[in-house]
């Protein structure tokens, strides 16, 4: 991808080839966070797509302050599923029988269709935050300073936070396992 | 503090397994200390690290991408058109001026026959802004929308003609905002700030917050339009301008009405002969600029009811 900041500033004169790549870049990462986020792939597609939607139509409000383009972006997905559960009441969200791993063969596509299950099942368990720094370092791939970024927490709360989520997602697998 | 410093290790260790691509074991005889503690809390991020298998659904993406395409074409559309509305005043009161100024020469003459590909076409667009803000009345307004009108369809089939489908979407943006306009003025709105002429105010100041979330994404208005516009045939109309019956502003009233009949038959037909003309590529721009203008047409008609 071709630098991130001229990417931005294309296609906030309009550039829609570069607003292109920039959904191409992220739209899967945005997806996977959501995912994790509310557990429920359906309702993360609906999603998705209004984040996109929403950063079309206020690329032009963003603006470089050292800050990425990607925690800006992360945080409207963040709105996003605040949104979503505000409105949603969340009792147990079903699992997901839509659910898409990109397995190469059936079986493998099924086995890793009950790891996502699970972990997704298990992530459940984990606070808000806690949740938010696994779904932001493990499936959308940030460094712990774009976590920061995106959280507006320090980098050792973040880092706290990951420690306290992978401990907490070790115990809700465990009890799964059992 | 130990916390801390074991905060540190764990995300130094799990940089070096999941971004620079070590194995558990390299990572664990770098903090022998720690190993124990470490090594569950590593598995465990792995198998969170599956998660990240999860993909979008083929069909969900293609659609996904289809609707942001549309969504992106119209946003471009709608910026590139409403681009006089993001003038800041002073640059709309100095082209006013300009064109004021320039008026009396030729440069406005040959302007105002010039098509979207001449240089001269932003003196045109400029000379009917500064028109549509010098012109007092409602009624007045509304003539000169109809005129314009009628100058964007024939710059429509101009440019299909020469098979140019970004300038046909283009001018058929901006062919959708004089005739919704039209709708305002004849509907005689109080308070409506025109679009394309002074602005109420220049936006605001973005913080640059990201926005809060909206659950209505704007729809991507992608049906195939109909071939062909229905005959128009709607009885004259008997109330008068702005639900007044005043003789003269019926008459007026009257006078609009037939206006509007005109344009829409010819320039459907105008269109229509244009889609028989122009080659592939700028057909589905010309169909979409033909169901704009039915549209457009029939709003004006039902106003003017």
């Amino acid at each position: 991808m071709q630098d991130e900041e001229s990417l931005v500033r294309r296609a906030q004169k309009n550039d829609q080839e570069a607003f292109a790549q920039l959904y191409e870049e992220y739209f899967d990462r945005i997806y996977r966070y959501i995912t994790l986020k509310i557990g429920d792939a359906v309702e993360a597609e609906d999603l998705t797509q209004q984040v996109f939607l929403n950063t079309l139509r206020s690329i032009s409000s963003f603006k470089w302050r050292g800050r990425p383009f990607s925690a800006w972006l992360y945080r409207i997905a963040h709105n996003q599923v605040v949104d979503y559960l505000r409105k949603k009441k969340r009792t147990d969200l079903p699992l997901e029988e839509n659910l898409a791993s990109g397995g190469d063969n059936p079986q493998t596509a099924a086995e890793r269709k009950l790891d996502i299950e699970r972990v997704l099942s298990a992530t459940r368990q984990l606070t808000d935050a806690q949740r938010e720094v696994i779904s932001l370092r493990f499936t959308s791939e940030l460094s712990i300073a774009q976590v920061a970024e995106v959280m507006g927490k320090s980098q050792g709360a973040v880092k706290a936070l990951q420690h306290s989520g992978i401990v907490a997602l070790r115990r809700a697998l465990t009890v799964q396992g059992k | 503090m130990k916390n801390k410093e074991f905060d540190n290790i764990l995300n130094d260790c799990l940089e070096r397994l999941l971004v620079k691509g070590e194995s558990l074991e390299q990572c664990l005889e770098r903090y022998p200390a720690q190993a124990a503690e470490l090594g569950p809390l590593l598995e465990t991020a792995l198998a969170a690290r599956e998660a990240s298998a999860i993909q979008p659904r083929p069909d969900f993406r293609a659609r996904a991408r289809y609707q942001f395409h549309s969504a992106l074409k119209e946003t471009a559309s709608r910026r590139s058109r409403s681009s006089w509305g993001w003038f800041p005043r002073w640059a709309t009161v100095a082209a006013i001026v300009l064109v004021l100024v320039l008026a009396g020469g030729g440069t406005v003459v040959a302007a105002d026959s010039s098509m979207p590909d001449s240089p001269l076409y932003s003196v045109k667009l400029a000379t009917e802004q500064a028109r549509l803000t010098l012109t007092p009345s409602q009624m007045g307004k509304a003539r000169l929308c109809a005129e314009l009108a009628d100058r964007r369809v024939a710059e429509i089939a101009y440019m299909a003609e020469k098979g140019d489908a970004e300038q046909v979407v283009i001018i058929t943006g901006r062919l959708d905002d004089k005739l919704d306009l039209l709708v305002v003025l004849i509907e005689g709105r109080g308070g409506v700030s025109l679009p394309g002429i002074l602005p109420a105010a220049s936006p605001p100041e973005e913080a640059g917050a990201p926005p809060a979330p909206t659950t209505t994404p704007p729809p991507p208005d992608e049906e195939p339009p109909p071939e062909a516009a229905p005959p128009v045939a709607i009885p004259p109309p008997e109330k008068g301008w702005g639900g007044r019956d005043d003789t003269a502003q019926n008459g007026s009233r009257v006078q609009l009405w037939n206006t509007v009949v005109h344009d829409a038959a010819s320039n459907q037909a105008t269109l229509r002969q244009a889609l028989d003309k122009a080659p592939e590529r700028a057909r589905e721009a010309l169909r979409r600029a033909l169901a704009v203008s039915e549209e457009g047409y029939e709003e004006a008609l039902e106003a003017l009811e």
